[in-house]
């Protein structure tokens, strides 16, 4: 790229380490960050350390965060020229894309046509089916007899899901896995669908067997050039929340990822895409056989894409800042290329051991390991408070190596040297999915947390070893120690702000 | 623990790190002290309930009513004398350990029954150091 500043002035609409990203890529780029922040977040590191912080509300999202005006005459106070979304929040939000466009900013992402037409399911299902990509297939039968039905199961293929047309959450599916009891399973149905829905219209669908997640990151710029950066495999996540993410995946072979590259560069050209996106795809099967299914498309920048990053050798947000300052993108697919493993651990504010509760709190004791071939996206600090008000993520930790297994390790040595004291997090649980003999071997579906997840807990719960007890032990008496030295203040009482102040960081 | 292999030594290294060693067996932790006690080690996080009255009777003082050793500790001073009556929270005597000096506190107001250590003395977990009635 050339070294001109694409831009003097950024302003970016979301808060946490994404917020932080985005600010350090500015930095990097001679490019001035303007944080916006809500009253929680008055001490947040992103509000810190931005060049400029303006407040745009209270607490709550709706009236902070998610506030197209607020943002709007943030940006215009700060005099910033473009605007990056981060990720959730209005990132994905067609109308706050336009309302930069109509108040003379630019919007670091797609077009508003692309977030609208991949914002629904069955428009971004078309878009698809027009690429020419595969889609799970599935259809609503016109004729909703019995024997229509049972003959749309045979034309889409067994094992199928029958589904409420109008249902949602999984309520109301039946498998059906052949011909024989086909009758009574799509009768079943349909009673099931008229008792939630009030409406015994059912949906045909094949069911994907131990389906996994995988998903490919693209990059478009605003002179018809359109590339992707290789899979990300997402197959660990509860509730459709990811918890671990890698690249390469473990099962995508080299034959398949080209076939599925070239897909997610279709679907991504024919919705007139730009700027960094993600096409997710549900994988069946194993080796060069395996199908794939396009699944939907995110227009944003993932919280994953640190793993794109550290295997491709792309900085994606100066990436995304320089297409959106209409600069070509400065490489061919040809020349990208994926070297060693990368494995990232999303670190959460919530207790494993109680069903996830999120975790409120200060953040007394803070301390970020520093090994090989570890970074760490953090968006807090010792001293920060943590919120009840948005997102439990507080951090995220990325481990590269020249193999899955180094990055394994390395992800693993590091997560046991990560203390965050003040707040639970599912650091335990990090670790019992790392050192989990499917993950080991690089075999996990989707299904596997929630199918396993209870196990996996069961074993977070214990007393304290009686190492953890001297630790205590000696640390409340250094605490006693302190308090009785200077002059009788609560035993162990501690203030993060002024024991910040003589931290070295 | 007598066995020299079970006696766990903490070692304070500042900043709210320790170092652990068991043997030759050596491990970093952290530790913040509070109203809760946050340990953590080997990538596990433990809450330990302290200075609430709860959980100071039960880690110092037995069914008994005898005020034990929470660490293995020196007799730095002992402030009280037998037939003696103390008030909750008055310090009874100061221990040492690791160079730091910790005072232990009467979980309730009573009569000092015994005194069963001696200054200078040095005294394991769980050793009763004084008895208290009332």
């Amino acid at each position: 790229m050339t070294s001109a500043r694409p831009f003097d002035r950024v302003l970016i609409a979301n808060r946490g380490e994404i917020a932080v990203r985005v600010i350090r890529a500015c930095r990097e780029m001679g490019i001035e960050s303007v944080a916006v922040y809500s009253d929680a977040d008055a001490r947040a590191l992103h509000t810190t350390l931005a060049d400029v912080a303006i407040r745009i509300g209270p607490p709550p999202a709706i009236e902070s965060y998610l506030s197209i005006d607020a943002i709007l005459a943030a940006a215009r106070q700060s005099g910033a020229q473009a605007v990056h979304p981060g990720y959730g929040f209005l990132s994905e939000n067609a109308d706050f894309a336009s309302a930069c466009a109509t108040a003379g900013l630019t919007f670091i992402g797609p077009p508003a046509q692309a977030i609208e037409g991949m914002g629904s399911k069955i428009a971004a299902r078309r878009i698809a089916v027009e690429a020419g990509v595969p889609v799970v297939p599935g259809e609503t039968p016109a004729d909703q007899s019995d024997d229509a039905i049972a003959s749309a199961a045979r034309r889409v293929g067994f094992p199928v899901l029958l589904k409420p047309s109008e249902g949602g959450g999984g309520i109301g599916m039946k498998t059906a896995r052949s011909d024989q009891g086909l009758v009574e399973t799509i009768a079943q149905a349909r009673r099931e669908a008229v008792a939630a829905f009030g409406d015994g219209t059912l949906y045909v669908e094949r069911l994907i067997e131990q389906p996994r997640h995988v998903e490919f990151q693209i990059l478009g710029d605003h002179h018809s050039h359109i590339v992707h950066l290789f899979e990300r495999e997402c197959s660990i996540q509860r509730r459709h929340q990811k918890v671990i993410e890698e690249s390469p995946s473990p099962v995508v072979t080299a034959l398949l990822r080209q076939r599925m590259g070239e897909a997610a560069v279709a679907v991504a050209r024919r919705a007139g895409y730009r700027n960094a996106g993600t096409v997710e795809f549900l994988v069946e099967g194993a080796g060069d056989a395996a199908r794939f299914y396009f699944l939907e498309m995110n227009t944003r920048l993932q919280v994953e894409h640190p793993v794109t990053e550290q295997v491709t050798g792309v900085d994606l947000v100066r990436a995304q800042i320089g297409v959106a300052a209409g600069r070509e993108l400065p490489w061919t697919q040809q020349v990208l290329s994926q070297r060693g493993h990368a494995i990232e651990l999303r670190i959460y504010a919530e207790d494993p051991a109680r069903q996830d509760l999120p975790q409120a709190g200060p953040l007394l004791l803070y301390r970020e390991p520093s090994l090989p071939g570890i970074r760490i996206d953090s968006g807090v600090r010792e001293g920060s408070e943590v919120a009840v008000h948005y997102d439990p993520l507080l951090v995220k930790l990325i481990a590269s190596g020249e193999t899955r297994e180094t990055a394994r390790a390395r992800a693993l040595a590091a997560i046991r040297d990560y203390p965050i004291l003040g707040i639970r997090t599912n650091i335990p649980l990090l670790i019992e999915l790392l050192e989990h003999p499917k993950f080991v071997a690089g075999t996990i579906d989707t299904g596997f947390l929630d199918a396993e997840g209870d196990a996996i807990r069961a074993r977070l719960s214990s007393s304290p070893p009686p190492e953890a007890l001297a630790v205590a032990a000696a640390a409340r008496a250094a605490g006693t120690m302190a308090a009785t030295r200077s002059g009788g203040a609560r035993p162990g009482a501690i203030d993060p702000w002024s024991s910040l102040r003589g931290t070295r960081v | 623990m007598s066995d020299s292999r079970d006696q766990i030594d903490v070692v304070p290294l500042g900043n709210g790190r320790f170092q652990v060693a068991q043997g030759s067996k050596r491990t970093i932790a952290y530790a913040v002290a509070g109203r809760d006690t946050w340990v953590f080690l080997d990538g596990r996080t433990f809450v330990v309930s302290d200075t609430t009255d709860d959980a100071r009777r039960r880690s110092s003082i037995d069914e008994q009513g005898a005020l034990t050793a929470p660490m293995p500790a020196t007799v730095l001073s002992i402030n009280v004398a037998a037939g003696q009556a103390v008030k909750r929270n008055d310090v009874v005597m100061v221990l040492e350990a690791m160079k730091m000096e910790l005072p232990i506190r009467s979980p309730r107001d009573g009569v000092v029954k015994a005194i069963r250590c001696e200054a200078g003395e040095l005294v394991q977990p769980g050793a009763t150091l004084v008895e208290l009635e009332g």
